[in-house]
Parts: C-alpha cells; sequence; structure tokens
C-alpha cells in the first residue's frame, strides 16, 4: 500500500469510529492491544486534543452544558467538522451552529448565542495590533473631505445581538473574584441584549450597548460615511462620536 | 544575533508568560511553541518579542506535517519563516511524522511507516523545508502506539536514514524513546547507540502516563526516574546537549519547571565530570 493510500485510511479512521477496522488492518497487533485498539487510541488522542482546544474557547458553554455533555458534543463535532488547517486558533468557528442545531439543545437556543459570544472574544484576542490615530488631525479635514470621510474601528470589534442576555450569562459564569461576577438568580434571560468585544494592548473588553451605540458602531462598521452617519444620528451623533473615541471604540479615520 | 542555546530550558507556556516577562527569571534558555506565534501582528507574537529581547529562543513546531503525502503547506512555512526571520531563534524544529492528510488536519503527531518509500519522501519534504527557512531543520523523533504492518526497519535506522538524506540535525525526545521502547517492546539503549552524534542538537525531556496497556505520552507528569537513568546514558553518548524540559497538561507552576530543569542540568554534571 502506497503511503497516501495509508494515510488516507488512517485520517478517515480517526474522524469516522466506523471505519477503524479498515485502518487497523496496517497495524501490528501485539502486547497487551490489539491493532484495532493502536487504532483507537490515535483516534482518542486527536479527539482529545480538540476537546480540550474547543473548552478553553468555550469555558462558559462547558459550564452551561456539562463536562459530559460537552465532551460528546465536541467528539460529534470534530467528526463533522474536522479542522482543516494547520492554525489551530481559526478552527471552532463552527460550534456556534453546530450546538443551535443540536437536538437536545432546541429549548436551550441561548447556548448557542453564548458561544458565539465565546468565539467573539477568541477572534478579539486575536485580532492584529493596532496604533490609534490621531484624532487631532480630524480639525485638518475640509468639507469636501468630511463627505467622504469613513471611521474604522478596531480589528479586535466584534458587534452581536442576541435575543437572550448573554452577556449577563457570561458574568455569571466567571470565576467568584470577578469583579463584574452577576448572580445566577438575578439574571433575566430572555431580553435582547447587544455587546461590544474588543481589545485593547493585552486586555480584552467586553460591554453591553445600548441600541443608538450598537447601530451607530454597526453603521461604522459598514463603512457608512459621516454624512450618512450624521443624518441617521443626528443631535445624537457628537455624544456618540466622543465616548466611542475616548472608549477606544473607533481607532482611526479615512478619508475615501 | 540569537542569543546561544546552552544548558538545561523549559518550554515556554502560557501561563508562565507574564511571571517570566515581569521577574525576568534567570531560565538559561526556552523554546517556544511555534504554532502558538503564527497569527502575524497578533499580541501573542507581542509577548513572543519581549521574551525575545532577554532569553535565548529556539522554535518547536507541530504543523510542517513533514510526513503527510499532500502538498507542503507553503503559507504555514511562510509564517513561520517570517516570524524566524524577526526572531532569529538559535534553531527551528518539527517532527518526524505525519500531522495531516487528504485536506484534514489532526493537530496530533501520526507515526510513519518506515520503509524505503517513506524515507524518500520524508526527505524531500524536509528539505524543501530547509530550502524555504534557508536553514537546517531538526528533526524529533516521537512517541508512538502502533507499528505499522509495512514497516521494514526499525525506528531508529529510519530516523538515521532520512537525517542523512535530508542533511537535517535531530532533535532526540529520550522520553519519547522510553515511552516506544516499552510499548513495542524494544532496547531503548540500542536506539540511542543508533544515533550519531554529531547530529543531535537537542534533548526533550517529559512526563508520560502509565495506561496499564501501555505509556502514552501526555506531557502532563515529572519526568520517570527510568527516563532519568536513559537520559543520563544519553549525555554519556551525546556530551552537554541543550536539554529542555517539556510541560503541557496539568502545567505546574514555573519553580516546579524550573527544578526539573535543574534536575536535568545536575544529571549532565554528574555524569560529564
Amino acid at each position: 500500500m502506497s503511503l497516501p493510500e495509508l494515510q488516507h485510511h488512517f485520517i478517515t479512521a480517526i474522524f469516522n469510529r466506523d471505519q477503524r477496522d479498515a485502518a487497523a488492518l496496517l497495524v501490528k497487533s501485539h502486547g497487551k492491544l490489539d491493532a484495532a485498539q493502536r487504532v483507537g487510541i490515535y483516534r482518542n488522542s486527536v479527539h482529545g486534543i480538540l476537546w480540550q482546544y474547543l473548552e478553553s474557547l468555550y469555558p462558559v458553554c462547558q459550564q452551561l452544558l456539562g463536562a459530559e455533555f460537552f465532551e460528546a458534543a465536541s467528539d460529534c463535532y470534530v467528526d463533522q467538522q474536522p479542522p482543516t488547517r494547520p492554525f489551530l486558533a481559526e478552527y471552532g468557528a463552527g460550534f456556534a451552529d453546530f450546538l443551535a442545531a443540536h437536538p437536545a439543545l432546541q429549548q436551550m437556543l441561548w447556548i448557542a448565542d453564548v458561544a458565539r459570544l465565546e468565539w467573539a472574544r477568541h477572534q478579539a484576542w486575536n485580532a492584529v495590533n493596532q496604533a490609534a490615530a490621531d484624532f487631532s488631525q480630524l480639525a485638518n479635514v475640509d468639507a469636501a473631505q468630511q463627505a467622504r470621510l469613513v471611521l474604522v474601528l478596531p480589528a479586535s470589534a466584534q458587534l452581536l445581538t442576541s435575543a437572550y442576555a448573554i452577556h449577563q450569562v457570561w458574568l455569571a459564569h466567571q470565576p467568584e473574584d470577578s469583579p463584574e461576577k452577576v448572580a445566577l438568580e438575578q439574571l433575566e434571560l430572555h431580553q435582547t441584549q447587544r455587546v461590544l468585544v474588543w481589545r485593547a494592548g493585552r486586555r480584552l473588553h467586553q460591554v453591553l450597548l445600548d441600541e443608538a451605540t450598537w447601530a451607530f458602531l454597526t453603521a461604522i462598521q459598514q463603512a457608512n460615511r459621516l454624512p450618512d452617519l450624521a443624518e441617521r444620528f443626528q443631535a445624537q451623533l457628537p455624544a456618540l462620536l466622543m465616548t466611542a473615541v475616548q472608549r477606544g471604540w473607533i481607532l482611526s479615520f479615512t478619508v475615501l | 544575533m540569537s542569543h546561544p542555546v546552552k544548558g538545561c530550558g523549559i518550554g515556554l507556556r502560557f501561563q508562565h508568560i507574564d511571571t517570566i516577562v515581569d521577574s525576568n527569571q534567570p531560565i538559561p534558555w526556552l523554546e517556544i511553541l511555534t504554532d502558538n506565534y503564527l497569527l502575524p501582528g497578533s499580541v501573542q507574537q507581542d509577548y513572543l518579542f519581549e521574551i525575545a529581547e532577554h532569553y535565548p529562543l529556539t522554535f518547536h513546531g507541530v504543523g510542517m506535517s513533514l510526513g503527510s503525502t499532500d502538498p507542503l503547506d507553503t503559507e504555514y512555512v511562510s509564517r513561520v519563516k517570517a516570524l524566524v526571520e524577526r526572531v532569529n531563534p538559535a534553531w527551528v524544529s518539527d517532527h518526524l511524522c505525519w500531522t495531516s492528510a487528504h485536506g484534514v488536519v489532526t493537530h496530533d503527531l501520526i507515526p510513519l511507516p518506515y520503509t524505503e518509500e517513506t524515507i524518500r519522501h520524508v526527505s524531500q519534504r524536509i528539505s524543501q523545508v530547509q530550502d524555504s527557512l534557508e536553514r537546517r531543520l531538526v528533526i524529533e523523533n516521537v512517541s508512538s502506539y502502533l507499528q505499522y504492518q509495512q514497516s521494514a526497519m526499525s525506528e531508529w535506522d529510519f530516523l538515521c536514514a532520512v537525517v542523512e538524506a535530508a542533511d537535517c540535525d535531530i532533535l532526540l525526545d529520550v522520553n519519547n524513546i522510553y515511552v516506544s521502547a516499552c510499548n513495542h517492546d524494544f532496547d531503548p539503549l540500542a536506539y540511542l547507540n543508533a544515533i550519531p552524534v554529531q547530529r543531535v542538537r537537542e534533548i526533550h525531556l517529559a512526563g508520560y502516563e502509565d495506561r496499564g496497556t501501555h505509556l502514552l505520552d501526555t506531557h502532563g507528569y515529572p519526568v520517570s526516574d527510568a527516563v532519568w537513568a536513559l537520559y543520563a546514558q544519553a549525555i554519556q553518548r551525546f556530551g552537554a546537549v541543550p536539554t529542555l524540559i517539556e510541560w503541557d497538561n496539568n502545567v505546574p507552576e514555573l519553580p516546579v519547571l524550573l527544578a526539573e530543569a535543574a534536575k536535568a542540568a545536575e544529571v549532565q554534571a554528574r555524569v560529564l565530570a
């Protein structure tokens, strides 16, 4: 058997339990383990590595689902959507959709939204470092340029909206000594929440936004020009803009 | 100019980065898991660049998939190269195994069949990577839990043939030799004694877990007494080779890791006295 064929049989067995016996034909049985058990060690090892990784990405989901359910879900997800790139940090984007489609979670769809929040945190952490612009230069932008001015969010900015209190759920599952810890019994699950996650230097931030701020930052993310923002947000614009710049939610500006 | 790598170091893990950065611990050298630092412009690279100013570094990767029959992932190699050019580690290592095939990536180290076909294939891939990186690669032996029916030689004959054909160096993992020797019932000294002394650039030590039916290379425990004994034999043969403590699961506090590294240094001093 050629090396490509051998690797094909083996990798198929790693991500499909039912294919183990075909791969076992390639392996010697000896000592205390037969060939199928030896192939099984590798299947377990790969699934263990990816389960641990997913657990590190989705620690709140792991608490919500329980360790046993999470491990079984991870096992199934890994078989259905195995990694296809050598960059592990890219893996796991589809886990929220996987949970949303999971038959056992149809009455708990909010857990999938918590997974989206945890993935957003992962994305924000892994985003590129960027230096903030000198906003004093905005004063030098003339009227013609203002018509073409676009504000830019940090690459790490992740805007999420959910019909559930995902921010509070996330806070409720932080360590006891966490300053913003929320008590579970105070939590009203069914409320729309808009969340911004972003990274400033070596710190990850996560805040709840009101409707206007969320709409404002979303419009910026969609590259709306300044005149469009002014028309849409009218008298609110100066305050929205000032808060966003002060909090580091707007990184820079550019004239198209 | 990279700092010279000498003595006994530890693998850099996220849990310890802040402590190491803040306290400027006296550590002979650090080895990074290259794959954790391949996002260009990321905060992880930020930490790495800061650490590189203070410590000698080596790069140790798992993602080259040197034994895979898929095309070499040129994006992966390019990212490694960019980081190598920025940090200039003392050397770059990866494993003699495959991690991906047919477009799927395991993120685990799967052994190869020991055949002439595999020797040709892997040595060509190593040469390809060495040409891309413009550096010699250092290749590590992996732990294994199976032997393929079609393997036609011992693991050590296979390793020696590959490094000879590719003209690369060896990262000898003494724990992996011990684990595989127990799992496949061979003499670990026969393995050590077959390895060409001049190619051994680095030694790895780690802790395994005894599962009853086999030893599992978990990197989650202190180095076992048997592996310390084998390490002493390795130092006797290979001399004062830079040695690294790997610990990836149940990662202990930094002083525990540093104590393991100090123990390795004591073994070296005792054996070479």
